[in-house]
């Protein structure tokens, strides 16, 4: 995956604190403890970490949903509470919060009169927001109704409604079939490009591997480690090579030299597709010719031709060949 | 100067966002509360209750009709109390419990804005609940017992004909809306509850063209229309009670707000006898009641239509002034409540 930093900050926090009380204003639960982050525009940044760590507390507390304890936070400049800076952020929270007896057209219209959109704006992108996500056949269905991935859907749906430049994710594809992650993470890349940030959290790694620019790992309410997921997950002392099949005969004649040369036995396997790109091709052999094949099309196309390791691996090819060309 | 101008644009640009977000925060508010099963449930039974007690009463306690007016507007109190109760926990408590809040705030809307939308939105359920309750009070104490004579008429005649109407409407409400759910997948409840004001309205408007023994009469809707500016203050005091429960709602769940919403209400209809407390041991605490707490027997003026007795609109602006200033007092300690409260 190519950086596309722009450089500016986007979101910077700086000595933050946050101490849950309880009824007697005692302290409870220290759920962000000395949190120091910035969050570069135009990237992907995950916020990765177990349960309890405080992920959703630290997307809380951006958002200007929490208050702080200690530490001060800036949001696209200005103050997280402030409502004039909330126009420019769109928020999927970990749970999908409905309205039970909306239907996702009427509670999309909702939001967007709560952005001041006009009317045909409003109806125009409503329509857009339910193709994307793939709800535009139960667009009159009550949202009490809806299944937890379908909810999902709709709530990355409204999170967009107002054509966000910061997009807080919390568990985007929670509870989403393959398919729809891999429409997640397609979208997550694309709004990227388009110059945007998004704030990941998740506790699916591999979701996290295949979209962020840069990661931030945390655990009891701290950050353990930060950087650039091709950075973090690099082995520097193993280098791995990928050559076409060759004769039994040439390829003992090898193993020896490099068993020679390292004093180590080599590791040798066939490399292996992902189990997601497999997963989309087979369910896209199984509806050929169907509604589900024409659907599934567009975005197979956007899914990398191997997987995470070797796009990074790819991007760095990229940038030695550019270096040479210079 | 220039300057000025632009400020002044921006105050008024910021003021417009303010007031349309809170009409759509108000009406989404007073749509999910009146499309809750419960609401239905508790206006139909006060709309049932109130339209039977005609029939079961058996005592006129010396002038016809008290009972059912009494009834009627006993009913619309009691049942709007839970009402406002439950509509104020369901607007906020709960919202901030399922986080559907969170969604709302993570939107450029103030919580203050937020919070007067909330309370807006209850108060408007509860008025329609309220119009629903005079209404049927209105048609019910038409159709009490009363000793009349006429060209056909001689006796104590019960309007069994406005009775019958009466008690059709919530049966022939919920069946459209039933049909309309089925044909339409309309939504139940909010439905149900339209038809039933209509349906109250068209059978006031109808009774008109008949007499109490069911005949073609002359148009006469020959309903005690002083019974309205009593069931007005009815609804003020309901209103007050939902400012109660919406302000302990940015703290509590719906059980003790309920709960403490009735506490608040029985304290205050006894508040009249803190009163004469000054020279008792706890006239200290007596007086200090008596000052928070709300005065209900200003709203509860039944006794003042006894024996043709009507409500003196000066009276009716006194008290519905009162209650703007005691809302006024409660929904700012809400504010201050729901400004500090984190939503987890």
């Amino acid at each position: 995956m190519t950086e596309q930093t722009t450089g500016n900050t986007v979101v910077e926090v700086r000595g933050l604190v946050k101490v849950f009380r309880d009824f007697w204003r005692r302290p409870k639960v220290r759920a962000v403890d000395g949190l120091d982050l910035e969050i570069r525009g135009g990237e992907v940044f995950g916020l990765l970490g177990p349960n309890g760590s405080g992920k959703s507390t630290t997307l809380k507390l951006i958002l200007g949903l929490l208050h702080p304890s200690a530490g001060t936070i800036r949001v696209l400049g200005g103050n997280p509470r402030d409502v004039r800076n909330k126009h420019a952020i769109g928020y999927l929270p970990e749970e999908s919060y409905l309205y039970r007896y909306l239907t996702p057209r009427e509670a999309l219209h909702f939001y967007g009169r709560l952005f001041g959109l006009c009317k045909s704006t409003l109806n125009t992108r409503t329509e857009e927001l339910l193709a994307m996500v793939g709800l535009e056949l139960a667009a009159d269905r009550p949202l009490g109704e809806f299944s937890k991935g379908m909810a999902r859907r709709f709530g990355l749906a409204q999170a967009l409604i107002n054509n966000p430049r910061l997009i807080v994710l919390d568990e985007p594809t929670s509870g989403l079939d393959p398919v729809g992650c891999r429409q997640v993470k397609d979208l997550m890349l694309a709004l990227v490009r388009q110059g945007r940030t998004v704030i990941l959290s998740s506790h699916l790694l591999a979701d996290v591997e295949d979209v962020c620019n840069r990661v931030a790992i945390l655990s009891a309410g701290r950050i353990r480690a930060e950087g650039r997921v091709q950075e973090l997950l690099e082995q520097p002392d193993t280098v791995r090579i990928r050559i076409p099949s060759l004769p039994e005969q040439e390829m003992q004649a090898l193993l020896t030299q490099l068993r020679e040369r390292t004093r180590q036995e080599p590791d040798v396997d066939h490399p292996s597709m992902a189990l997601e790109r497999f997963f989309l091709q087979t369910v896209a052999q199984e509806s050929a010719g169907g509604e589900d094949a024409a659907a599934l099309a567009p975005f197979l196309a956007a899914v990398p031709p191997i997987d995470a390791a070797d796009r990074r691996r790819g991007a760095r090819k990229k940038e030695a060949t550019a270096g040479d060309g210079s | 100067m220039l300057q000025d101008g632009r400020s002044g644009d921006r105050v008024m640009a910021r003021l417009g966002t303010a007031s349309r977000q809170f009409w759509t925060l108000a009406v989404l508010t007073m749509l999910e509360a009146v499309r809750q099963p419960l609401f239905l449930l508790l206006t139909a039974s006060a709309l049932v209750l109130t339209s039977l007690t005609p029939v079961l009463a058996m005592h006129r306690f010396g002038e016809e009709g008290k009972l059912v007016r009494d009834s009627g507007l006993a009913f619309q109190f009691v049942f709007g109390l839970f009402i406002a109760g439950y509509a104020a926990s369901t607007a906020l408590s709960q919202e901030m419990r399922r986080g559907t809040l969170l969604t709302v705030l993570s939107k450029p809307v103030g919580r203050t804005t937020l919070f007067l939308a909330k309370f807006a939105g209850v108060a408007a359920s509860v008025t329609a609940f309220s119009a629903c309750a005079i209404l049927t009070t209105l048609l019910s104490e038409r159709v009490a017992e009363r000793f009349m004579t006429g060209e056909h008429l001689f006796g104590h005649i019960t309007d069994w004909w406005t009775a019958v109407r009466l008690l059709a409407v919530p049966v022939v409400a919920f069946a459209l809306a039933g049909v309309h759910h089925y044909r339409r997948k309309g939504p139940f409840t909010s439905w149900a509850l339209l038809i039933l004001l209509a349906g109250l309205v068209v059978v006031l408007l109808g009774s008109g063209f008949f007499d109490r023994g069911g005949r073609w009469a002359p148009y006469d809707m020959a309903v005690q229309w002083r019974i309205v500016p009593a069931g007005i203050l009815v609804t003020v005091a309901l209103i007050v009670l939902a400012a109660i429960a919406v302000s302990l709602s940015t703290r509590l769940t719906t059980v003790p707000t309920v709960t403490i919403s009735a506490l608040f209400f029985a304290v205050g209809l006894a508040a009249e006898s803190f009163r004469g407390a000054a020279e008792q041991p706890a006239a200290c605490l007596a007086g200090l009641v008596r000052r928070i707490v709300p005065n209900w027997q200003h709203f509860w003026v039944c006794d003042a239509l006894d024996n043709g007795g009507v409500i003196p609109a000066a009276y009716l602006a006194d008290t519905a002034f009162y209650g703007a200033v005691l809302c006024a007092g409660i929904l700012f300690l809400g504010v201050l409540s729901f400004r500090s409260v984190d939503l987890k």
